[in-house]
């Protein structure tokens, strides 16, 4: 998204008012470091961390990496099958609509029995967030290639699934794979502190925070990792759009905004 | 070139929830070498239908259309089609867009751009060549998309009422412009309108068509020189008597049960 320069920097304001807030409120209204400790007391936390800070995020974006990389390269195909041929979609669909609303959460067991206490199993609980969403909004691209674009690739001689998937639904589909991607890591991102919850290493922003902090009872630790976890998560979608969206999808700047 | 189109008994019938609906009846048609035919009728009457058949988007039931002494099995480039939406790809430029189809035969990148260059310019839009479609007005998508279906060199150029979604004022200059074009390639054009006033200012030849079932009433040869003048006496004499025609087909088809 593009923004008029004169409202640039509308976003500031009320920021710094949130946060001015919340340090009054918690120096005068509240006064119980461990209900809600002041904004700067967490900032210089990050400060007193920060020999812990760089390991964790880079561990949780492993976990985060190897979940999501898991997640596309499964969803990816299954979406062009489901969205291109009716008969893969009605054939799989009941499958897929029965794992759906199982919550990542619940496959912690399976994937610590399967997997073992290891990165692939926060991984795995990681991917199970992200695939859902992926796949659904990537076979809905494929499934709604406008038919006219699909008859004036055949008239040209784009005959056969393979060419018409190549050169005519993959493209149609791409800003739809780029959503359902985008969705997907914000679900898988959020997967994260439970994936790490039971233990996986002796790293990661999700194990900080439940085996450490919490137990101590240190909030201002535990905010401080909260930021941490917010703003690492703001930048991963940022680059994704910037590359995506302003690279990738250049055409379709017309259409949306 | 010399390009022949033949239709010999072609009927249609649709499966509808209501039992078969009988689309096209018996067509026989033929049409000439380097002619500009156009087929008009009421709406409904098949005129759209007949275009695909040939197009090879649809199958006959019975019947069979020959282009070149061969029997039309599936889509080709060697027939080039313009529809009645906008059928360009939006996430190719016009550039990319024109290139489609000799990408797909698989002609070499330098190539295949001097040829649509040639195309590209043949519309006048040279200088939009590296726009997206989005960024285009209805009348130069269409003329894109005329380009396109060019550039494969096809034998006959089908068009499906291809300036019907754009102003009257365009539309009289894409008209011209098509003639201009039609000229210069000498191609063999089968136009489908419901417009009297495009098919008189156009055509060589007009096939009137009637509805429910479609068939083919009456071919009529126009034979007013050209450039016409849309406001002549033998275009409106010519006008009249299309007008006649078509009224009373439409009157028959009333009384039908």
């Amino acid at each position: 998204m593009r923004l008029p320069t004169k409202e640039k920097g509308l976003w500031l304001v009320p920021l710094a008012i949130a946060l001015l807030l919340w340090e009054f409120i918690a120096w005068y209204v509240i006064r119980d470091p461990l209900i809600l400790p002041r904004f700067s007391t967490v900032i210089f936390s990050i400060y007193i961390l920060r020999e812990l800070v760089i390991p964790d995020i880079l561990t949780s974006l492993l976990h985060f990496g190897i979940g999501l990389a898991l997640a596309f390269s499964a969803a990816l195909p299954l979406a062009i099958g489901m969205g291109w041929f009716r008969n893969v979609f009605k054939a799989i669909d009941p499958i897929i609509e029965i794992l759906r609303p199982i919550p990542p959460l619940a496959w912690i067991p399976v994937a610590i029995l399967w997997i073992g206490l290891t990165h692939s199993a926060a991984g795995f609980i990681i991917f199970i967030g992200a695939f859902f969403p992926i796949l659904i909004d990537s076979y809905t691209g494929f499934r709604d290639v406008p038919k006219v674009l699909v008859e004036t690739g055949k008239v040209l001689g784009c005959i056969g699934d393979k060419k018409l998937i190549k050169y005519v639904a993959f493209p149609y589909a791409l800003p739809s794979i780029a959503t359902g991607t985008r969705v997907g890591m914000g679900v898988g991102w959020m997967c994260v502190v439970a994936a790490e919850m039971f233990g996986v290493g002796n790293y990661g922003l999700g194990f900080r925070l439940f085996q450490d902090f919490y137990f101590l009872h240190q909030m201002d630790y535990v905010i401080a990792y909260m930021l941490i976890l917010g703003l690492v998560a703001l930048c991963v979608d940022r680059v994704f759009r910037y590359f995506v969206e302003e690279k990738l999808l250049k055409w379709k700047k017309g259409i949306v905004k | 070139m010399n390009h022949k189109l033949e239709l010999r008994n072609v009927t249609k019938t649709f499966n509808t929830e209501g039992g078969e609906m009988e689309a096209l009846e018996d067509i026989n048609l033929e049409v000439k070498p380097n002619e500009f035919l156009c087929i008009i009728g009421p709406s409904g009457c098949g005129k759209t239908t007949l275009l695909r058949l040939i197009a090879g988007l649809d199958y006959p039931n019975s019947g069979e259309i020959i282009l070149d002494g061969k029997e039309v099995i599936g889509p080709s480039p060697d027939r080039g089609m313009v529809f009645q939406e906008f059928s360009l790809f939006p996430w190719r430029t016009v550039l990319k867009n024109v290139e489609f189809g000799l990408k797909i035969r698989g002609m070499k990148d330098k190539a295949r751009r001097e040829i649509a260059e040639k195309y590209i310019e043949l519309v006048g839009l040279r200088e939009f060549e590296n726009c997206y479609p989005y960024e285009l007005s209805g009348g130069m998508k269409q003329r894109v998309a005329i380009a396109r279906a060019l550039a494969t060199e096809p034998a006959i150029l089908l068009m499906d009422e291809p300036f019907g979604s754009v102003d009257a004022q365009t539309r009289n200059i894409l008209q011209e412009e098509l003639l201009e074009i039609w000229k210069r390639t000498k191609k063999t054009v089968l136009f489908v309108t419901h417009s009297v006033d495009e098919a008189v200012y156009l055509a060589d030849r007009v096939a009137v068509m009637s509805a429910r079932p479609g068939c083919l009433v009456k071919c009529l040869g126009i034979d007013i020189p050209r450039p016409r003048k849309r406001t002549s006496m033998e275009v409106n004499e010519f006008r009249e008597k299309l007008l006649m025609l078509l009224s009373l087909e439409r009157s028959k088809a009333c009384i039908k049960p």
